[in-house]
């Protein structure tokens, strides 16, 4: 089994869907499998064929590949990861109640692709500004959408409120901290690739979180945040609520 | 001052009043959320293409109407690289409207927001997501929904007043 780990943000370096996708690949390499970072030799490793407890084939050779969707066209590197892959999880901002216009592009150039494998299994992580990760609902649905034009299977998803925070958070034992409802839901999206399969309808539910600080702090925060950045860029607070005319045409 | 945007290039759908359009021309480039639209140029998108000014127009516009082909019940690449490009049309802060985050109204104006979809096979589910993301949208731009409507075609469109 394969699974590529897609970054959907148009940011290259630094976005909070990278760093998601880094959680998610730690999760996953925890269960067991090895994995391959930007261009490195997958790993692959022998794994057991069943878990004792539950019963579930475990495939037994697994590869963790990364790749990028930053622009608005898939590239024939990107392509070649994709094509290879069993499993695609993409992690991406919420912009404006949907998807990032380039990742947008790029699903309706995949949707038209011949893919040597047409039943992928799609995953989908949406990380939002806003403290309450339901609103990523939409922007999970365009995917799931997508995925039943492309025909391709649908495994669920994770809207991530908070998203603003993650950078900023220091790195904690998995399951404490800020990030526990976090790390927990993206436990339980690794726990899903695992099993390998698609699960049923009720099993592959969305997962709605939030970064565990009151919204009020979250709030107050983000706002100090616009200040100290408006201040570096040489300008003043008032500056953040600059009104302009239209241009008469 | 009626605000359209569109992914369709030779537009002839019939306008009543005066309104602004928004449509493919030359080359868009996508927002690389640097949010310079708030911190650098409050008010207006860094990224100097001939779109940089879509949240200007739309702190002046009455309503704010979407025509564009429905992709997986989103708006098409295009017409949401637009709309991508024009979040200065809020401002950065966050305030609480019905229990959710938000973010606080730069302008005084209240959007009355129309989608307006075409496709051949737009399905039941992708018609529930673009109502959705229509009412989410009003909701982030403090606005209100008037209409979301759907077509098979852009001909099929030629035949309505906006």
């Amino acid at each position: 089994m394969r699974i590529v780990l897609i970054n959907g943000s148009p940011k290259v370096n630094g976005s909070a869907s990278g760093i998601l996708l880094e959680d998610f690949r730690k999760k996953v390499t925890e269960a067991g499998y090895p994995g391959k970072k930007n261009g490195e030799a997958a790993g692959e490793a022998a794994e057991t064929d069943t878990e004792a407890e539950t019963g579930r084939t475990v495939f037994s050779q697994t590869e963790i590949a990364e790749t990028g969707l930053h622009t608005a066209s898939v590239s024939g590197e990107a392509m070649k990861e994709l094509d290879g892959a069993d499993i695609w999880v993409f992690a991406y901002p919420l912009y404006v109640d949907g998807i990032p216009s380039q990742l947008l592009s790029c699903l309706v150039q995949l949707e038209k692709t011949p893919v040597s494998n047409r039943k992928k299994v799609i995953y989908g992580i949406v990380n939002c500004g806003f403290y309450e990760g339901i609103q990523a609902e939409t922007a999970l649905a365009v995917l799931e959408n997508w995925c039943k034009k492309a025909g391709h299977s649908w495994g669920g998803g994770i809207g991530v409120g908070g998203g603003g925070a993650l950078a900023m958070l220091p790195d904690m034992a998995p399951g404490r901290g800020p990030k526990a409802q976090i790390d927990k839901a993206l436990t339980a999206l690794a726990e899903r690739c695992r099993a390998g399969t698609v699960m049923e309808k009720e099993a592959r539910k969305n997962i709605y979180v939030s970064v565990a600080m009151p919204r009020t702090l979250y709030k107050m925060a983000g706002q100090l945040g616009w200040r100290q950045m408006i201040k570096k860029n040489g300008g003043k607070t008032k500056d953040l609520s600059k009104r302009w005319e239209q241009e008469a045409e | 001052m009626k605000l359209i945007i569109t992914d369709i290039e030779d537009f002839h759908i019939k306008v009543e009043g005066k309104y602004q359009l928004i449509s493919p021309k030359g080359n868009i480039r996508p927002c690389v959320g640097c949010f310079g639209c708030w911190v650098k140029t409050p008010g207006k998108c860094m990224i100097c293409d001939g779109y940089e000014n879509t949240g200007i127009a739309m702190g002046s516009c009455t309503e704010l109407i979407l025509v564009s082909r429905c992709c997986y019940g989103s708006v098409s690449p295009f017409v949401k690289n637009v709309q991508d490009r024009a979040i200065s049309y809020i401002h950065p802060d966050f305030v609480i409207r019905r229990g959710e985050m938000h973010h606080k109204r730069r302008y005084k104006n209240v959007i009355l927001l129309s989608a307006h979809f075409y496709g051949e096979a737009i399905t039941e589910d992708e018609k529930r997501t673009a109502r959705n993301i229509a009412q989410a949208n009003a909701d982030n731009y403090d606005g209100k929904v008037k209409d979301v409507c759907f077509y098979h075609s852009p001909e099929e469109l030629e035949g309505i007043i906006l």
